[in-house]
């Protein structure tokens, strides 16, 4: 059980360092405090995102009425009338314009995001309320046909390095297939003789926030996010502990006894999954403290800061795993800080990403903390629960599991087997 | 059973292409306290880290109690660093505790162990105290005292008594002596301090620049260099040395003269009664001296007429 001893020495260390041990339990809520403050409104009402629309559509002909529409137009006044549920606030600000118009209002920030309409959006629309009365009229006929094939493509254009932008896409992706579900219902709807259904009529969509989220300021978009960072940047602190452990010559010492690398880092998770443990259950009560608008009440935090702590516990490992290859922990912080802000955009902090391929494979997919914000957000923004979750948090704690023994291994084979 | 407790054969390491230590073989015998002497930078450290494994030699072999390096019992080797290597937020008991369980030392032989190191190192009333709250001493004693807590047949001491006011470094040789008298137990240490080296080992290593110089008892050292007093000069003006070593040598049953950093450094028996002819000898080349002293023969004047150089600080 020399692991046990080492968790203890680990423990009472940290206890006793009261002065490091502050900040790393301020750095959470001063953190969790700037993000609210800069992102939560603050009791303010909600602003609009500045949303710029480009549109190249051409006008269709419904073959019911033979009216001519460009549905284009019609999902810019759509975006245009959209307002956060009981508000009078738009959620966005749409002014049209050209192109390049568009791309140089986002490289100077002064818009959000830019919304590209295709030329054959209308087609693609209008095939897709075609391929809807098919499958409503003749739904066996429909099965045996193949789906149209007139794909049109909205580009949702912007700065993916503005946190605005992942905060507008976001909101663009919900409403655009939001608007797609409303065509084909509305569309079956009609077919099925809904009195007063018109093609005008049907398009007119209500664009609602999706469920829960109607109150929601950026910053409850971006808490989930944010915690995952927090807990992060624990790798760097963990890394920097275990570097001074060489740097005071007390990893030799240890060294030369019986303990093995095992010992020492199982040891050493312990007392820190225990500052995890306090740093969530810090970053949970700050954030709602502030005003974080979350679903699902108690239970909801509970099973957050389950998820948060195996987050954290990954982080632990990524931490063992930066200490196998610094020499002192000016280089841990650094070599931390490196590899954890990069990670924390790979992983979707910040606002959702698609995987992130390298060579073809899904490479944040690996990563543990993509899975701790599906299920944060799962969880906190969405309102899910264990069977929402239980998914990213299995591939969670697997992943964790295997950074850890990959922690195990380098550090035992670079740091406490004799210098070549 | 092997008749010598530790064996360097021929070992080398080298850093970036210097040798730190070059081609050293010696061998320990059990229960003695073995001596590395030598200057900074001369090789100590670099040796005794490959003879606990912490450092893999560039080439050679060392074997402890008959077995390679790689086989041997890491409990049976206890190392005291020339660094304080304690944990400053741990208590001495604690510190104790924890390396006592490292070496998986049964909980109820811990507990008497850790009593009588904290007794024989007086440190029993400091037992509940944090480390980062001890003296400077305290902690050298303690540092010595994580080294030996589980018994080791072997204890490492690499400069123990570094930086140690009088009173502490007359507890550490007391200590060291008992390791060796009571529990017998091999001792090998490192130090650049000759009253050290001379009065605690029975044998000595003269190393410098990575190489094994001389290897004998701290008796037989003396005696190979001859008998005789020291006489050291210091000359109003250094230039005149050459001149006065030349006069200096051709005088009867003067043993050596050498200029050691700017001293003149002359061995001679009965050197107290050459005194008159000394200075005579002086005046004749129209040269003023500064300063003169006589002392005993030590293991420094070994190194000296071994390397031409005193042992650098």
């Amino acid at each position: 059980m020399k692991f046990f001893s080492i968790a203890i020495k680990d423990l009472k260390e940290l206890v006793r360092d009261r002065k490091g041990l502050f900040f790393i339990m301020l750095f959470p809520v001063f953190f969790m405090l700037v993000f609210g403050f800069a992102f939560g409104g603050m009791g303010e009402s909600n602003t609009p995102h500045k949303l710029a629309i480009v549109n190249y559509d051409k006008p269709v002909t419904l073959p019911t009425t033979g009216e001519s529409v460009n549905f284009g137009n019609n999902l810019t006044q759509l975006l245009e009338d959209a307002k956060y549920e009981d508000s009078d606030v738009h959620l966005f600000n749409v002014t049209k314009m050209s192109e390049n118009e568009a791309d140089e209002l986002l490289k100077s920030r002064d818009i959000d995001a830019a919304l590209i309409i295709p030329d054959n959006f209308s087609e693609s629309v209008l095939a897709l309320i075609n391929h809807t009365i098919m499958t409503t009229t003749n739904p066996l006929a429909a099965s045996e046909s193949t789906p149209p094939d007139a794909t049109s493509t909205l580009i949702i254009r912007g700065d993916t390095g503005f946190m605005n932008f992942g905060v507008s896409q976001s909101i663009l992706v919900g409403v655009l297939a939001q608007y797609q579900d409303e065509i084909v219902i509305h569309t079956q709807n009609a077919v099925r003789g809904t009195p007063g259904t018109q093609p005008t009529v049907f398009l007119n969509s209500k664009v609602e926030p999706i469920e829960g989220t109607q109150n929601f300021t950026t910053f409850d978009f971006i808490a989930p996010g944010m915690i995952v960072f927090a807990i992060l940047l624990l790798a760097t602190a963990v890394a920097a502990s275990l570097t001074r452990e060489v740097e005071t010559g007390t990893l030799a010492r240890l060294k030369l006894s019986k303990m093995r690398g095992f010992d020492l880092l199982f040891g050493g998770l312990i007392p820190w999954s225990l500052v995890v443990v306090v740093q969530v259950i810090i970053l949970l009560v700050v954030a709602v403290a502030i005003g974080f608008h979350w679903q699902g009440g108690i239970n909801s935090l509970l099973w957050s800061l389950l998820v948060g702590v195996i987050g954290g516990i990954a982080s632990i490992a990524l931490g063992m795993i930066i200490a196998a290859f610094v020499q002192n922990d000016r280089q841990a912080v650094n070599l931390g800080t490196l590899i954890t802000v990069p990670m924390s955009f790979l992983v979707g902090a910040f606002y959702p990403l698609p995987d992130v391929e390298i060579l073809g494979v899904p490479f944040n997919a690996f990563l543990p903390w993509t899975h701790t914000v599906k299920a944060l957000t799962s969880l906190l923004t969405y309102g899910g629960g264990w069977n929402e979750i239980a998914y990213p948090v299995v591939v969670s704690v697997i992943l964790t599991v295997i950074l850890f023994a990959i922690g195990v291994v380098v550090f035992s084979k670079n740091r406490l087997k004799a210098e070549n | 059973m092997a008749d010598y407790i530790i064996e360097t054969q021929d070992i080398t390491r080298e850093f970036d292409g210097f040798k730190a230590v070059d081609g050293l073989s010696l061998q320990i015998k059990k229960g003695e306290v073995f001596g590395f002497l030598g200057p900074n930078g001369a090789g100590k450290t670099t040796s005794i880290n490959m003879m606990v494994g912490l450092l893999k030699p560039t080439s050679g072999q060392v074997i402890i109690d008959g077995q390679d390096m790689e086989k041997f019992d890491k409990a049976a080797i206890g190392v005291c660093p020339q660094e304080i290597v304690l944990w400053d937020n741990l208590t001495c008991q604690e510190c104790f505790k924890l390396m006592g369980d490292m070496y998986e030392v049964p909980k109820d032989v811990l507990k008497q162990r850790i009593g009588k190191l904290l007794e024989d190192l007086f440190l029993t009333d400091k037992a509940n105290v944090l480390v980062r709250n001890l003296s400077g001493g305290m902690k050298r004693r303690l540092n010595l005292a994580l080294a030996v807590v589980h018994q080791p047949e072997i204890v490492l001491l690499d400069e123990p008594s570094e930086g140690l006011d009088p009173q502490s470094r007359r507890v550490l040789w007391e200590y060291i002596i008992s390791l060796r008298d009571d529990e017998g137990k091999t001792v090998i240490l490192t130090t650049h301090l000759m009253d050290e080296a001379d009065r605690l080992s029975d044998r000595v290593a003269i190393i410098d620049h990575g190489k094994l110089l001389k290897l004998d008892t701290p008796e037989n050292l003396k005696k190979e260099i001859g008998g005789g007093d020291i006489v050291e000069i210091t000359l109003t003006d250094a230039l005149m040395n050459g001149k006065v070593i030349g006069k200096l040598e051709e005088m009867e049953n003067v043993l050596s003269v050498l200029e050691v950093e700017g001293i003149i450094n002359l061995r001679a028996l009965n050197a107290v009664g050459k005194l008159p002819k000394i200075m005579d000898g002086i005046e004749e080349v129209g040269a003023r001296m500064a300063d003169l002293s006589v002392r005993q023969n030590t293991l420094e004047d070994v190194f000296i007429d071994l390397t031409g150089t005193r042992l650098r600080e």
